[in-house]
């Protein structure tokens, strides 16, 4: 493969890169007879970004430079920083380079980016390659109920409002209006933060398609990461979702050159309203749960069994590590678990009542564990955590 | 002197190291200071930038190149016994290599550098492309190519090819002396050593300079 990137095109490539790299730490490429591919994944396998270049991006593109017999199409993956290595300061970048040329040899080890600057100063980078697969997330986009066009701006200046430390933002979707707020993390002392909650109005965007009314929470690093990215690029963002548990999709493209698909996995809000169900217990294994949704296939075999139970049923991971029936046995306590209020005033009832196999967080998941040298020990808590980790294990 | 404010740039720019030798001679002032033996900076100041200049005698003495000027402070530097400068030039090794350049578009290549990296390894030779930097990463290799036909390049003179590999650390000292310069003059000797002289131009058509001197690293062959 080899191809050629006018100056600013150069510019969209390397924001391009350095959106990518606030979503996850190996860049996959991949090249096609028309376009190229570049793909993430975060490490928590909780969002997964896909942008696709059309041969029209490129001033020359040949796929098949080094005319092998494989059809398939050259993949690799290289380190994230090898990459951004190249693209240093994006936003100059135009004014500096002439052109670009990649070149990806499939007998070589290296993927070569070469840039033509101005002043006759040439500057090549020959990064490694760290495996030769491709990755690719199942998701679906088209047929979701839930679509909404918005300005990036709009969104921007709303996540604006919300604090650095917010590390996710739950959507509340509705006819009519769009609730943006922080998520609040069950076991966190609630005199310590900050609640903020914005409402939109359907008629602030571009288009506002509300068929199944939800509420659903993602992280916000990365959703900030896209913003910036289709704010720089001063383009509409289209976001698709169904529900809670399903991938939430986030879509930018301008038409004819690019198109960049950034997938977020979304979790169950917590509130006491769902909190009261028989599934209480949800609420809490955000953290855990939040991993598996977006899967990545080809990489990982025995993910696929993931997806496709996840495709099958209604968020099957909620169901898979529900918790048994004895769970409707314990104290009232449990049933009002995904109150946060009462359970980050109480630590000491929360060590003895909470629902030992499905942590909110790392502090708790230490909590967990911290059981098994108390004398309270139940041994049904092992059994749960083995459960949760075999979920997670991939 | 008029003003002080160029000369804090200069002895700012040269300042890795808490204590400098200070030359007063009947051309000028001169500040040394050196790092390791591997590095020597100097910055020279000629007699003409300063309104009355006087020297009595040829001493050197040493002290802290700190906060230098101001408006009306008497400010008195604790002197010590001066060390020996370290004669890093060698009489015998003739020049090889000799660069011009716009200070601006080397920091500007400088600054592009992996900083991840250790060792530079810095290529001249007559033919196309005359200079190139390349830097070896983790695992990955970088190389910026400069032709003699640069904008950037103002005189270029090699003989025949060189490649020397130098401490990309040491060749960061010399940013903040090239971001207040204007011109670089590279010069590069058979025995390996680097030596950069940088020119600083003041408001008043006056000149100022600073000079570097940075030891190769050997290969292990």
């Amino acid at each position: 493969m080899k191809c050629h990137v006018p100056g600013p095109n150069v510019k969209v490539l390397g924001r391009t890169i350095h959106a990518l790299a606030r979503f996850g730490d190996e860049l996959y490429l991949e090249s096609l007879p028309d376009s190229i591919l570049l793909r993430t994944l975060n490490a928590a396998e909780s969002a997964y970004a896909m942008i696709k270049f059309n041969k029209n991006f490129f001033s020359h593109f040949n796929y098949n430079f080094y005319s092998t017999e494989d059809n398939e199409g050259l993949k690799c993956k290289i380190s994230m920083k090898s990459a951004l290595n190249a693209f240093k300061s994006p936003t100059h970048m135009d004014k500096q380079v002439e052109n670009l040329e990649i070149k990806l040899d499939p007998e070589s080890s290296k993927l070569i980016f070469q840039l033509k600057c101005k002043h006759g100063i040439v500057k090549t980078y020959y990064v490694s390659i760290l495996d030769c697969k491709a990755m690719q997330a199942v998701y679906t986009k088209d047929l979701v109920p839930n679509r909404i066009i918005s300005s990036p701006r709009i969104l921007s200046e709303a996540l604006g409002n919300f604090q650095i430390s917010d590390d996710q933002v739950t959507l509340e979707a509705t006819n009519q209006s769009l609730i943006l707020r922080n998520y609040v993390d069950a076991n966190i002392d609630l005199t310590k933060i900050i609640r903020t909650q914005i409402s939109l109005k359907p008629s602030e965007f571009d288009s506002y398609t509300i068929g199944d009314e939800t509420t659903i929470t993602f992280t916000l690093k990365e959703f900030r990461a896209l913003l910036a990215f289709t704010e720089a690029l001063n383009l509409p963002l289209q976001l698709h979702f169904e529900t809670t548990g399903r991938p939430a999709v986030f879509i930018v493209h301008n038409g004819t050159t690019f198109e960049a698909h950034f997938v977020l996995a979304t979790s169950k809000p917590d509130s006491a309203t769902q909190a009261s169900t028989q599934n209480s217990s949800r609420t809490d294994k955000k953290r855990k749960e939040v991993n598996n949704p977006v899967g990545s296939a080809k990489k990982k075999p025995h993910l696929d069994i993931d997806i496709s139970k996840c495709l099958d049923e209604d968020s099957h991971l909620f169901n898979y590590i529900d918790i048994p029936e004895e769970m409707d046995l314990r104290p009232i306590k449990v049933t009002i678990d995904g109150n946060s209020g009462d359970k980050a005033n109480d630590p000491e009832e929360n060590m003895n009542f909470d629902i030992p196999g499905s942590p909110t967080s790392r502090i708790k998941i230490k909590s967990v564990f911290k059981r098994c040298f108390e004398n309270t020990f139940d041994p049904r808590s092992i059994e749960r955590i083995v459960l949760a980790e075999n979920s997670d294990s991939d | 002197m008029d003003s002080g404010k160029a000369l804090y740039g200069l002895l700012k720019a040269i300042q890795f190291q808490e204590c400098a030798v200070f030359c007063a001679m009947s051309e000028g002032l001169k500040l040394t200071v050196e790092e390791g033996k591997c590095v020597q900076a100097s910055a020279y100041v000629p007699a003409d930038n300063f309104t009355e200049y006087h020297v009595r005698e040829d001493v050197d003495v040493m002290f802290k190149p700190q906060s230098v000027h101001n408006v009306m402070t008497d400010c008195e530097i604790s002197t010590q016994t001066a060390d020996s400068v370290l004669e890093l030039r060698d009489e015998d090794a003739s020049e090889v290599a000799k660069l011009v350049l716009k200070a601006s578009a080397f920091l500007g290549l400088l600054v592009d550098l992996e900083r991840s990296c250790d060792v530079m390894e810095l290529n001249l030779s007559p033919d196309h492309p005359n200079v190139s930097i390349v830097t070896y990463g983790m695992q990955d290799r970088s190389c910026i190519e400069v032709p003699k036909s640069s904008d950037m390049m103002q005189s270029f003179s090699c003989e025949q090819a060189v490649s020397l590999k130098y401490q990309l650390p040491h060749i960061r000292l010399i940013m903040k002396a090239l971001a207040i310069s204007s011109k670089v003059v590279l010069r590069c000797s058979s025995n390996g050593l680097l030596l950069l002289q940088l020119k600083l131009e003041k408001d008043d058509q006056r000149q100022m300079f600073s000079e570097f001197h940075i030891v190769p690293l050997l290969d292990d062959y």
